[in-house]
């Protein structure tokens, strides 16, 4: 299952075109112009570290689109006809979304330490472990909901709205101590957010920033990890039986 | 004109279908104003932004603009799928003239683009301040011709690509290209910084300058924020772009529709 969804993901290439095409564009201008009009010392490295990690959630989204194409073309069945069990299945698919971003992002990622110029090799290793724990999460998150919804349209639009809150609402772009600054709802918002916590051990890891503890943000995004994995497992298990998925 | 009606009816038809899709982006663009543009004003370098020193006023003529360019492309989305899908020889069909229906969707894609982009203008005037009744008129008749000139470079690019995946790798280039290259987001004024001190091409520095979304922000930004300052050539860029783009995808959707 993990080797099929890796497959299928690298066979949307203009997709993956498109994102890295994505990625350049806003290092190369957006984050190079951008960061003349920011008070923030270094935020051209800040924004740059902020980019691998939303790069990353908007790859593990997409498995959540690969169930819905499934169900459209009939490939279901086809997949409950195979001879693996059915949580095999579940935890496979999870996995896979989750690896195929990883392995998507990977090159990214040293892109992105390229231009930032600057690494923590042990905070690094720290901070890529939750990266990894943070795409699987992402990836269950997105199986969870497009079980849920069972609309490809209903999907595309609610994930467009939580991608742009999830987004907005995190130290992706800007340091959390300026996010409450502008509003303190938006900075409590931000400081439960899943993707302040990833970017946050990212920059430690790149040392562009540091953290007072570390551990606190790595909890988090385990519990996100644990959270959405387990509890994607779950429904989707309880939806496949029976054509309920359809 | 009967049939550049039809066509128009036909394609506003198709729009309202994806009402609640619409709604989303409309969602996305308002969280892009409201919550990115008032957490950059407070990490703003007062000396980069030049007279405006509010970056969520400075935003929202951009992102007026920004959402008249992402409604106005859809229609290329649909015809590359009619194109597809062969629908386009029922098209063929209909008792219209080729230039009649050409001239249609291009029409139906820009009138999209401004039906889409109201709120948005709306909530800009609402935070930013009102026009005078002359600024508006000229404000919705340059924005008009943008939309007409981004529909054309719409249904061009999809004539021109065989896949959607095609479509929309060429789609994500024009859009990064034009949004990021222009005053949309920032201060011409910085761009050409850059391109003074060796750090940016020129040759995207002229894009920006010459880009139809800088030229359609700034125009709004010196109606209602009196910076930059007016200049004849932002309507004249906006007009040339709207010319070359709305004759481009005229002649190219005739003829490719034909020969496919």
């Amino acid at each position: 299952m993990i080797e099929r969804d890796i497959r299928l993901f690298f066979q949307y290439k203009f997709l993956i075109i498109m994102r890295a095409i994505w990625f350049v564009s806003q290092i190369v201008l957006f984050g190079l112009i951008a960061s003349r009009m920011m008070s923030i010392p270094n935020y051209f490295q800040y924004y740059v570290a902020g980019l691998s990690v939303m790069t990353l959630y908007s790859a593990a989204i997409f498995i959540g689109f690969d169930i819905y194409e499934e169900a459209e073309h009939g490939v279901f069945e086809y997949l409950l006809s195979l001879p693996v069990s059915r949580r095999q299945l579940v935890v496979g698919r999870s996995i896979g979304g989750g690896l195929r971003s990883f392995i998507y992002v990977g090159p990214l990622i040293g892109v992105s330490l390229y231009v930032i110029g600057s690494i923590n090799p042990l905070n690094f290793l720290v901070s890529l472990f939750a990266l990894f724990l943070f795409s699987f999460g992402v990836s269950g998150m997105s199986i969870t909901i497009a079980v849920i919804i069972k609309s490809s349209d209903r999907f595309d639009i609610l994930m467009g709205i939580v991608d742009a809150l999830i987004v907005r609402l995190s130290t992706a772009m800007y340091p959390l101590a300026v996010v409450q600054a502008a509003n303190p709802l938006y900075g409590g918002l931000a400081s439960f957010n899943p993707l302040t916590y990833v970017s946050d051990l990212f920059r430690w890891g790149a040392a562009i920033t540091v953290l007072d503890n570390p551990l606190l943000p790595l909890l988090g995004v385990v519990a996100f990890f644990s959270l959405f994995t387990f509890a994607g497992i779950v429904i989707y298990e309880g939806h496949i039986e029976g054509g309920g998925w359809q | 004109m009967k049939g550049i009606i039809r066509i128009v009816e036909h394609d506003f038809r198709n729009f309202f279908r994806y009402k609640w899709w619409l709604v989303g982006l409309i969602s996305m663009n308002l969280a892009d104003l409201f919550i990115m543009a008032i957490v950059y004003n407070k990490m703003l370098n007062p000396n980069a932004m030049g007279p405006v020193k509010d970056y969520f006023k400075f935003f929202a003529p951009g992102l007026t603009v920004t959402g008249l360019f992402a409604s106005a492309f859809m229609i290329g989305r649909e015809v590359n799928m009619e194109r597809r899908r062969e629908i386009h020889h029922y098209m063929l069909s209909l008792p219209m003239t080729r230039l009649e229906l050409a001239i249609g969707r291009v029409l139906s894609g820009g009138l999209r683009g401004m039906v889409y982009m109201s709120p948005l203008l709306l909530t800009c005037f609402l935070f930013v301040g009102f026009p005078t009744v002359v600024q508006l008129l000229m404000i919705l008749t340059v924005l008009f011709f943008l939309a007409i000139g981004i529909s054309g470079l719409s249904i061009a690019i999809a004539v021109s690509t065989s896949s959607l995946e095609k479509f929309i790798t060429a789609r994500g280039l024009v859009y990064y290209t034009l949004f990021f290259c222009s005053s949309v987001f920032y201060p011409l004024s910085l761009i050409q910084d850059l391109g003074k001190e060796g750090k940016f091409p020129m040759v995207l520095v002229n894009l920006a300058e010459i880009n139809p979304l800088s030229n359609g922000s700034d125009m709004i930004r010196s109606f209602l924020l009196g910076t930059p300052s007016f200049s004849p050539n932002m309507i004249i860029s906006v007009l040339v772009f709207s010319t070359i783009f709305t004759l481009s995808a005229a002649f190219a959707y005739i003829q490719i529709i034909e020969r496919t």
